[in-house]
Order: structure tokens, then sequence, then C-alpha cells
């Protein structure tokens, strides 16, 4: 066993890891973030996506030792930050309970078990903040190594969506159930 | 009797639903959005132990004897048990009651379970496994149901009833069919098949016991059916029912693939009263493909008979089921086969033979669309197929056999509300069907078809007669409306449509409501999410419920403001009158019922009305009501790669009344995001030695973000007399039409007939091959 | 996992030198150099590998460097890329993009996003096999130091085409063919001091050399870097051949084919390389992904390439050559026509590129 020290939400944790610890293992059985699922524990669901200097990794697939410096951002981390964030900030005056991703998720709809969805919803913040105004496609291919079993991924992107519009303060684009008769294509195509 | 009281389809209040209808964020959003909500992996108990499963390494085996002697010797380990430790076998099916928790004498395929351990960590615990020693005698494995009925010999079960292997067999007959064929204008007859599939939630099972210092057990566990657990334990353990409490903690998707007692719920609940500790089994998810219960592979011959206008005379069904090792679901699984395809077309003779065969292979069990997602398969290709020869539009085809609203069904079953009809409107509307299809470029297609499913069965897996769905209701002056229930929320969102239903009634917001559900200790029995039962049944208990005090409070108001109860509107969390006279809050409201009628709750309770056709097997698929389905699917196909790329799916879903369309949308895009998966993508092997090829989420490959379709959900109410305000189901209905439509398209696009499923890259391109040798 | 130590070099040297087998205590196993950790990590969980320590090479400056390096003059130079440089790195430098774009669509079309912010170009060309039986610690297979390749007469749907026995895997590696198409080479650190070699020479087929063993990495040694070639052009004779002094224009391609568009290993990957001038083809590189235990460079149809105009029987012909030793198992023939199909795809996608 060695001494860590990890920096998890912005909070240093000193604690006693065995070097094959993973960061998963760690942030569930030692720090109690259990936010942070176990779906396959190899590399292959994206269930314990956390963000690590906010880039969107595997818990799974990471050793807690080798991560010490880095900022690590789990679920559990992202409503106190923007809290904090928002009482900084003399412009802003909401103060939600939530983080907006997860505000738009919960608001569409794109949590049905619930089980991906940390994972899901760092990955989409990750996104939102390099891009935040993503096209369909790129929301896709940033969201591509989270597996959900329950939604289709239709109501998560949709999430997205919201949260990115809701951040442009843009009026929010109608859901798939929400669409008016869909005009038909074209005759036949080009 | 109260519990088939008919609550009628209308808002409880004049005028406009003001909850229901609407778009509700669910009751645990939130914390599941913050990764607050706790699931059976996230708890932890003080003093717990983990235990790790010893399984197979051989298909079929007898065993001679297991020494455990090394094991139970390894510092750290605490528990260690075996097949004689729990040697009551259960099954879901009370008739079929053929597994034990670990293996008695006998293991039925790799990955059977022969032993656990308990220890201080999971390592230790897994290292104890690797030094049981079993003695194995190799037998025979039969890995295909043609080599299992071949072989009765050695037997996987023996049973004296049914030997050589056969699980269940079902032949049901209903008019004359061979007279219908003979007669027929068109007859079209083919083979089709469905290669099994897996759920592949994305949570693992888990399961947690601890027992009590009072001599009670409690069992968290990743189930859906907390009840039918609650049995299974009792009988397994020996232990009273009362004694045991069983809890289903936040559940991270099950699609019906935690719909048995398993093994590792009675082994953590064993190892827990031996030690003395909390003992938490976690399964890995190799452990999770073994543990299966997956859709059943299917071999199916199907004739379909019509006249010359398309309105078909008779259907003929044969279907070769293999079953896998276990019974699980099969007796419903083999009758669902037949008996639910009697709708939504309406013909006049039906017959099918059925039969499940046991195999060395992890057991199949009910997958969303339980039995009738491959019949449905089959049989709308064949639509397709007739549509083709009389020259027919497929959607035309379909709608000269229209079964109708208030009919019966060829096999006896009541059908009450019909919303195909528009089903089929709407996704032709959509999709642009008659400007496009069949006439888009080659490789480009859309395929149309339909789907009928139950809401509900009125048959629980164990008869008797008591209520098929119970809730108790408390409120009191605090203001707070408390649901307890034992309906399973597995991500479907039923304790939020429950929540609705109450905050509906008794006019709170729903914020006001807290649902405490899935826990026999604390919640009224309800038989469990599956055959897409927990809306239509708890809805309707629910609302029996929420109206016994509603009347209470207008009651206690009425006497209070000297006004006739009917007079009186509770919404939005106040108590008013509709002319706007008086505004109360709530909780005021409460206190006056509460001071007039004492402490206050109330039960309500739903049973189905006497269903099913009057034969052996009649009461197997009888619904109270049907939800119907129509789909158009939008494919390319790469000729030169074999790929098809499904662009866009129509869903048209009748599902009565949605109560939360955001929750109904999400049911038909997950469906048939489903559906189509399994068509395309999803497939496992097992292999010569009956070893699984590939138990992870790599190489059992689900659909990700960027191979999912676009999904556009629309919503039809028909309304139905006897649902909760009207509702049906959404959650297994909107899969079915999936892989037909699927290939249908592909009829569209190229001209060819996939009928065997998955439609992977190598089978597109040697039917294109035949195809182009056929033409040449 | 199985516990195993931490090590924590500072310094090239100090991890080769811990590769050492004299530093073990006895019966223990060879320790592994450990980078991003996604495929190392992944074989600990399996119980593939049981070894004493980890070498962590994070912790040594310099090996996650992209930089040019100078060639003799040429413009633009060398360009060298670390062993640890990151394959979301690599997919996102716009120098890779705009000289060497067949090495970024490559490495975009590994793993999943997760995956690649962590995985790392030496750990890619270091991966272990995904054969089902490989990865499976109960079934004992040729590449597990067992005796049979169960892959041979069982499930083989995804395993080689070309190149294969007594071992029937294929290269996991994406980068792999799409580097040894830009001609990379790679510099590998022993106690001993650096050698360079050119990367196809790196990986060794199970018949050649060991069938543990999937390249010539010696027992202390370790991947340091790449260095792709200056000028973004065919390197050695292939380059000045004919060209009459103008250089022409290189275009590159990358195509894999996969069952998911997303996580999935190639079940065959196009990597190309042209030379043009004048609408006819100078000089190629043609490397196939996902048929063989090595990234399968093509020579034959290369040459057949060299002089061939820009148009689709060149490339329909080249197929025909690449393919024609193709001994496919029970279930992996579809991989011949994906192949052809895919370099047809990749030959169309250079023709119409203009510029």
């Amino acid at each position: 066993m060695e001494v860590l020290s990890l920096k998890v939400n912005g909070d240093t944790r000193c604690l006693a890891a065995a070097p094959q610890a993973t960061l998963l293992e760690v942030l569930r059985e030692e720090l109690g973030l259990t936010g942070c699922k176990q779906g396959c524990d190899k590399g292959d669901c994206g269930a314990c996506t956390v963000l690590l200097d906010g880039q969107p990794v595997l818990a799974c697939l990471t050793l807690a030792a080798l991560v010490q410096g880095r900022e690590i951002t789990t679920i559990e981390g992202l409503a106190p930050a923007h809290r904090r964030r928002c009482a900084e900030s003399p412009c802003a005056s909401k103060q939600d309970k939530l983080h907006p991703v997860q505000d738009a998720f919960d608001e569409a709809g794109a949590l049905q078990c619930g089980f991906c969805q940390s994972g899901m919803i760092l990955s989409a913040t990750a996104l939102l903040q390099r891009d935040d105004d993503p096209k369909r496609e790129t929301i896709r291919e940033a969201l591509s190594g989270n597996l959900c079993r329950c939604t289709g991924y239709t109501q998560i992107i949709e999430a997205v969506e919201r949260a990115s519009d809701e951040h442009a303060g843009r009026e929010h684009r109608p859901r798939a159930w929400e669409q008016p008769a869909t005009e038909p294509a074209g005759e036949g195509e080009s | 009797m109260a519990a088939r009281d008919q609550h009628g389809p209308q808002a409880p209040w004049r005028g406009e639903f003001r909850v229901l209808t609407k778009p509700q964020r669910k009751v645990d959003g939130a914390a599941k959005a913050t990764g607050e909500a706790l699931f059976t992996d996230d708890l932890a108990l003080p003093g717990m132990l983990y235990a790790r499963t010893l399984r197979s390494p051989h298909a079929h085996a007898r065993i001679r004897s297991i020494d455990t002697q090394a094991a139970r010797a390894l510092d750290g380990v605490h528990g260690v048990i075996t097949g004689a430790d729990l040697p009551q076998s259960y099954g879901v099916i009370p008739w079929t009651q053929d597994e034990t928790a670990l293996a008695t004498d006998r293991v039925r395929f790799v990955g059977d379970e022969v032993a656990a351990v308990a220890a201080v960590d999971e390592r230790t615990a897994e290292a104890a496994c690797a030094l049981i020693e079993v003695d194995f005698e190799v037998l025979p494995a039969r890995l295909t149901p043609e080599e299992a009925l071949a072989n009765p010999e050695p037997a996987i079960h023996h049973n004296e009833r049914r030997p050589g292997n056969i699980s269940k067999h079902v032949k049901l007959e209903f008019g004359d069919v061979d007279g219908a064929a003979a007669q027929a204008a068109q007859v079209v007859e083919g083979d089709f098949s469905f290669h099994g599939t897996t759920h592949a939630a994305i949570e693992p099972h888990c399961a947690l016991a601890r027992p009590d210092a009072d001599g009670r057990l409690t069992l968290w566990s990743a189930t859906q059916i907390t009840h039918y657990l609650h049995r299974a334990l009792a009988l397994v353990l020996g232990l009273a029912p009362e004694k045991i409490r069983v809890i289903q903690p936040c559940l991270g998707g099950a699609f019906g693939g935690k719909s048995d007692p398993f093994s590792l719920e009675f082994c953590a609940a064993k190892l827990a009263l031996i030690t003395g500790r909390p003992v938490k089994l976690l399964w890995t998810r190799e452990e999770v493909f073994y543990a299966h219960r997956g859709r059943h592979p299917m071999q199916m011959h199907y004739r379909t008979s019509s006249d010359g206008e398309g309105h078909l005379t008779g259907v003929d069904a044969r279907l070769l089921i293999d079953g896998g090792a276990y019974s699980s679901f099969g007796l419903v699984t083999t009758y669902y086969s037949g008996q639910l395809l009697t709708g939504p077309y309406d013909f006049p003779s039906y017959r099918f033979d059925a039969t499940r065969v046991f195999t060395n292979k992890p057991p199949c069990g009910p997958k969303r669309g339980h039995g009738s997602v491959q019949p449905r398969f089959a049989f709308e290709v064949q639509l397709d197929e007739l549509a083709e020869r009389l020259q027919l539009d497929p959607i035309e085809l379909r709608r000269r056999n229209l079964l109708g609203e208030n009919t019966t069904t060829v096999n006896g079953q009541r059908i009450t509300s019909n919303g195909f009809a528009r089903c089929l409107d709407e996704v032709e509307r959509a999709s642009g069907w008659r400007e496009r299809r069949g006439r888009l470029p080659r490789g480009h297609g859309l395929g149309v078809a339909g789907s009928m499913y139950i809401s509900g069965t009125n048959y629980p897996v164990y008869p008797n007669d008591m209520p098929q769905g119970g809730v108790q209701l408390k409120l009191d002056r605090s203001g707070l409306v408390t649901l307890f229930t034992g309906a399973n929320d597995i991500g479907q969102g039923s304790s939020t449509v429950l929540a609705g239903i109450v905050a509906e009634e008794l006019g709170v917001e729903p914020e006001a409501v807290r649902v405490v559900a899935a826990d026999t200790d604390l919640c009224p029995v309800d038989l469990g999410a599956y055959s897409s039962r927990v809306t239509f049944m708890v809805g309707n208990a629910a609302i029996d419920g929420a109206r016994k005090l509603r009347r209470q409070v207008l009651a206690a108001l009425a006497q209070e403001w000297e006004v006739a109860e009917e007079e009186i509107l509770l919404a939005g969390g106040r108590a008013g009158l509709f002319n706007g006279d008086r505004d109360l809050p709530m909780r005021e409201a409460f206190v006056l019922a509460e001071t007039r009628f004492e402490t206050l709750g109330a039960t309500g309770s739903y049973n189905t009305p006497t269903l099913g056709g009057d034969y052996r097997g009649g009461t197997i698929g009888a619904s109270p009501a049907y939800s119907f389905t129509a789909h158009v699917v939008e494919v390319r196909v790469d000729c030169e790669t074999g790929v098809i790329r499904c662009e866009k799916v129509w869903i048209a879903h009748d599902c009565g009344r949605a109560l939360n369309p955001v929750l109904v949308a999400g049911q038909m895009e997950g469906s048939a995001y489903m559906g189509i998966a399994e068509a395309l993508f999803e497939h496992h092997t097992i292999n010569s030695r009956g070893l699984h090829a590939g138990p992870s989420l790599l190489d059992y490959p689900l659909a990700t973000s960027v191979d999912t379709p676009e999904l556009a959900a629309l919503i039809v109410e028909s309304i139905d007399p006897e649902g909760p305000y009207g509702a049906k189901e959404a959650g297994e209905g909107p899969l079915h039409p999936s892989l037909p439509a699927l290939a249908n398209a592909v009829h569209d696009a190229l001209g060819l007939r996939l009928r065997e499923l998955p439609f992977t890259p190598g089978r597109v391109l040697r039917a294109l091959r035949s195809q182009a040798e056929a033409g040449s | 996992m199985r516990p195993f130590e931490m090590w924590e070099p500072s310094e090239v040297a100090q991890a080769v030198a811990l590769l050492d087998s004299a530093h073990l205590a006895p019966g223990s196993r060879a320790p592994r150099l450990l980078a991003g950790g996604q495929d190392l990590l992944g074989e600990l969980k399996d119980d593939l590998a049981r070894p004493a320590a980890l070498i962590n090479l994070k912790g040594i400056a310099g090996l996650d460097e992209i930089e040019e390096v100078a060639s003799g003059g040429q413009s633009p130079h060398a360009l060298r890329i670390g062993s640890l440089v990151t394959l979301a790195r690599i997919a996102d430098n716009a120098t890779l993009q705009e000289r060497y774009p067949l090495l970024c669509a490559a490495a975009v079309s590994v793993g999943s996003p997760q995956i690649r912010s962590q995985a790392t170009l030496g750990g890619n060309l270091c991966q272990r096999p995904r054969c089902i039986y490989y990865r499976n610690a109960a079934a004992l297979c040729l590449k597990k130091g067992g005796r049979e390749c169960f892959a041979e007469g069982g499930v083989n749907r995804h395993n080689a085409i070309l190149g294969g026995g007594p071992s029937w895997i294929v290269h996991p590696s994406d980068l792999a063919p799409a580097l040894v198409a830009l001609d990379a080479s790679v510099e590998l650190t022993s106690p001993t001091g650096t050698r360079e070699l050119s990367l196809a020479d790196f990986f060794t087929l199970p018949a050649d050399g060991d069938v543990l063993r999937e390249n010539r990495l010696g027992p202390q040694e370790m991947i340091t870097s790449l260095t792709l070639p200056a000028g973004g052009g065919m390197t050695g004779a292939m380059t000045e051949k004919a060209t009459g002094g103008r250089s022409g224009d290189v275009r590159q391609v990358y195509m894999k084919f996969r069952e998911r568009e997303s996580f999935d290993f190639a079940l065959v990957s196009v990597s190309m390389r042209v030379r043009v001038v004048d609408d006819r083809i100078r000089a190629a590189r043609l490397v196939l992904g996902g048929v063989a235990p090595i990234p399968w460079r093509c020579l034959g149809a290369e040459r057949l390439l060299a002089d061939k105009p820009l148009e689709p029987q060149s490339f329909a012909a080249a197929a025909q050559v690449a393919l024609a030793a193709a001994e496919p198992l029970e279930q992996n023939a579809y991989k011949v026509p994906l192949a052809t199909t895919l370099i047809m795809r990749a030959g169309a996608a250079l023709t119409a590129e203009t510029r």
C-alpha cells in the first residue's frame, strides 16, 4: 500500500491504495464517490468515465497512483463546482441544484435507468467545454465511448442540444416527439 | 369488487389534465443526474464480505465430488458453499423449477454455477474459488436444438413427462388452416431464423444480503421482480417469508434480464446467514453473459395464405426454440411465440406448433417483447412477400386486414382499443412513403411492419386470486403524499408515472408525492416489471387508492366550506372552488381531512377481468389491453461491403394515452434502437466446445451513438376504456416491427429477402451474389 | 488484478535497465512497461500477464513530444513523435493533419474518445492480439504457450486471411499499417543504446519469429519514438523514380471497416499513399490492417501500381495482386472481397483528390 494524494472535485484527498488499485476502485470504495459506475471494468462501456484535467477518461483503465496531481472531476463534482462559479460570477443569478448539463439531461428525459448517465453527462460536459454549439454529428461522436442501453441516444442528444441552446440563450429546438408532422422528403432523390 | 372497478379514461377533474399528459421530470431524475442515486453495488455495509462464484468449465458434466478444504483454509475466507448447501430447486414458473442456486450433481453449460465463496475482499474470494477442486465426469454436450432432439441421452434434464430434451411443446389450432391454404389464391411459405441476443443492461447483476440481529434477512438486489424473488428466497433458504425483506435499489436497466431469481441472490443470502455478516456478490460482465436469459434463438417456418385481394385466410407456423440449459420463463415463451401473433391483423385460421428444446448453453428467457419478436419478424416479412406477389402496397395490404376495435382474435383474445390504423397512417405520412417507397435509387429503401403487444397479462406466474397490483397511500398534515408500491422502477419511469397519477388525482404538485417502491417490508405486493404491466395495472391501483383519499379530502372541505363536493377543485397544490371563491394551500386541506377522518391512508388495487380463450393455454397472452405499433424504416445498403446503414426509423405507437410523453417517447425510441441493433449488430456465438465466444461488451457489439439511426417517435392515442386514463403499454411493443421493417426496407432497396438474422455484411453480400447469379 | 509493484524511472536508461530480469525476485514474472495502460490493464484484468512490476513511463520527460527534426536540409523536416504521445494528440495535431492526414485518420478511428485520450502511440504499436481465444484466460492457446491455435478451427470471423499460421491472430493496431504506409521508422532504446528500424521490419509473423510475440522488441528494449520521413514523400529509391525532377503530389488515405463505428477494431483497414505525377502513379504504398498478424504491406501491389494511370483498373489490379495469397479460414472469407472493395475505394478517394 502507498499513500496517494488525489485531487478530486477540487479537494485534495489522501488515502492508502495498492499499486494495482484503479481510479474506479478508489473513487467508489475509498472515497464513496459511487456516481462513477462499473459496467464492464474493461473499457468497453464508458460508465466509469471521469474527467482528468477536463478530458474524459475511463476510470477502470486508469491506475489511481498515476493520476496524482491531476484534476479529477466526477459526476458528484459538477453541480458544486457550478454553484461555486455561480456565486463568484457577478452576472450569474441562478443557483441551481444541478449543473446545466445535468439539468438538461433531466429535463429531456435522457435519464432512464441512469446507470450510464454519470459518464454520459461528463462526456457531454467536456464536449460543451470545447464546442458550445456542437452539431449533431459532433455530439454523436463525442458520446461514442458511452454505451446507453435504454434511450436509443435520441433524448441524450436532445439533452446536449438543450444545454447548448440554454447556454446560448436560444429557444429550445423541438424534441423528436414534439416535431410537427414531418415534411416528407422529396420524390426520389438527386 | 373494487379491484375490477373501471375508473374511466377521463381526467379526474373537470377540464384538462393538469399533471399527466404533459412532460414531467422523473422523480429520480435529479438524483440520477448528480450521481446521488444508489444502485445495488453502490451500497456498502459495515463488516461486509465479498463473494465470488466458481463456474463450470464444461458444457455438460456430472459432478463426482467437490473438495473445498483448501478454499476454506485460505486466510480471509469466511464461507464456502456448494450445491449441497442450497439443494432446493426453484424456477420463476412454478411448474418448471429446474434450477438450483449451485449445481447439485450436474452442470449444464459453461458458466453454470458450482460454488460460492465469501471473503474479506473479492480477490481473496476469487483466489479461494481457484482452490476448490471439482471432479467432473464430462458428458456429451448438445449445442443445437436439432442435436439435443436427436440425442435424448444423457438427458440435460430428467423429466418423465417430457423426455428427449424437450422443455415445452405447444400446438394449438384455430379454424381450418390446411383448408385455407388449399383454397388460397396466394400462399407464401418459407423459413426464417433468429440468432439469439442478450439484454446487456449496463448495470451488472448485484446482490447484497444482510443477516439482521433480530433473525431476519435483508436482501438488496438488482432485480425487476422483487415479489417473485421474495417467494423464491423463502423456498430455497427454508425461511418464513416474513423473515425476509427484499429491496430493489435503483436499477441500471433490465429489459427482462433481471426477471428470474438468480444464483447470486441465493448465494449472497446463504453466505450472509452462514457468516453472520453482510455479503455482497457482484457479477462481472462476463458472468452476466452466462446468466443471460436473453431472447431465444428460433428456427421458424411460416405458411401464410390469402385470397386474391390480399385478405389473410390462414397462418401456419412451426417453431423450434433453443432454450439453453434451464426453463426460466420458457413455458411462457413457447406459448407467446404463437399466442401473440394474432393481431393487429384479422385472419380466420391459425395454427402454431412450437417446441422449446434444452441445450447446453446459457439459459434463454424473457427479453423485451418476450417470445413474440422472432415470430413477428417472420410473419411481417411474409406479409411483405404477399404484398409483392399481389402487387399491393405493403401498407395497403395491412390495411385490408385490420382487426379493428372491440373484437376478438382468432385465438380468443379480447381486443378493446386499437389505434393500429392510425399508426399506419402516421408512419406513411411522416416517412413520405407514398412518394418515396419503391422509387428510391438502388440500395436505398423503405420498409414497413406492424405489431401488437400485451399491456400486462391476466395470468400471474403462480395462480392466485389476489390483486395483481396494489398500492398504499399515506397523506398527512405535512402536505406530503407517500405512495407505497411493490412495482419495480427499472428505469422505465414507473415511479414517475405513479407519482403523476397521484398528483393528478389529489391536486398536489408532483414534487409533493414521494414514491417508496419495491421494498417487500414496506410496500404492498406487486408482481414486478415484466409483460409491460406496471402502468396499466399499478396505474389503475393508484387511481383506486388516490380516489379514496380524494373523497375524504373533498368531504372535509365540503363540510368546512358548506359547499357541494362537485364544486371543489384540487389542483396545483391548492384547494379551491371551480368558481374561484375559495383558495387554500393543500397542506391546510389535508389538516381538515386529517381532523375529520383521523389518520389518513388508503389502499388501491387492480385485478384483470376474466380474459382469454376457453382452452388449455388460452389465458397465456390474454391481456386487458393491447398496444399497437407500426414502423417505417429507411435504409441505405452499401452493395460492395454489404453494410446496411439504418438511417431513420419512424415509430408510431398506440400507447392508449401518453401519461408522460417524454417517457413514452423514450420507451419508443429505446425499443426501436434495441430492435435495429439486434437486427444489424448483436450476435454471440457459442463455439463447438460450448464456450461463449466473447462474453464482453466489446465482442457483443451494442450500437453506439454513431451507429444509431435518427428515431422519430409518433405517439398515437387510442384512449383505452380500461387503462389508467386510457393508457396502455409503451415499453415493449415498439421493439417488434424494427426487425421486419428493416428487412422489408432492404427488399425495397435491393429486391433481396433476408430471412436470417442478424443481417451481417457477409450475409448481405452472399445474398447479393445469389441475386446476381440468379439474374444472369 | 494481481498485485504488482510500480517502478517509476525518470529516464529512459533507467526504464530499460529495470527491464533486466536480474532485478526480479526469484519466481516473479517479467516487468512490463506501462504507458497509457489502455491495453495492458485489460490484459492484467484478464490475467493474461502477471508481471511483478509495472515500469511507469509517464514520469520520463521528453517522450511525449511531437517535433521536427532536421534531415539533411530537406524542407519540411522529418517529424518525430514520442512514444508516449496520446492518440488524441496525434488526431488533433495541426502539423500531422496537414502533412500526414492518413495517420490522423487512423488515430481517430481507435477505440473510443476516452481511450484515445490515454492510449499512446507506443502502446498502440505494442498491443497484444484481440483474438477471443487469446483474451480468454481459460483457453491455453498457442499465443499463451499452449499447443493449439483454437481460432484455426473455431470461431475465426475476425482472424487472419494473410500470413497466418501457426497462429491466426491479426495485429490489432490501427496506427501500425498507417505508419508503415508512411515509411515510418521506429527508434528502439536498450541499455546498449538506440537503434532505428523501419517500422515494417519491427513486426514479425508467427511463423518467422517467436509465436508468443508480435514484434522484434528485444528483452530490454522499448520504443522511444517514431520518425516520419521528411517531405511527406516516398523515401528511398521510389521517390526519385522517373519524376523528372518534379516531385509530383503525394496523396494518402486511410479507410477502416468495422462492425460498429466506435470501439471496434478493424475487420479490414487500408492505408494507401501514392505519389502522382501527371495523373500517373509514380510510387505507391499499400498496407492492409486487420487481415494478418502484422501490418500487411502489399509489395506486389505497390510495384504494380508504380507507373500506372490513376484510374479504377489500376487499383482493381492492385487489389487482385494484394489478395492473391489470401487463405481464409472457415468464417472470414468475407475479408477478401471487403479488402478488395476498400482498396478500390481508397484508390477512388485518391483519384478524386485534387490539389
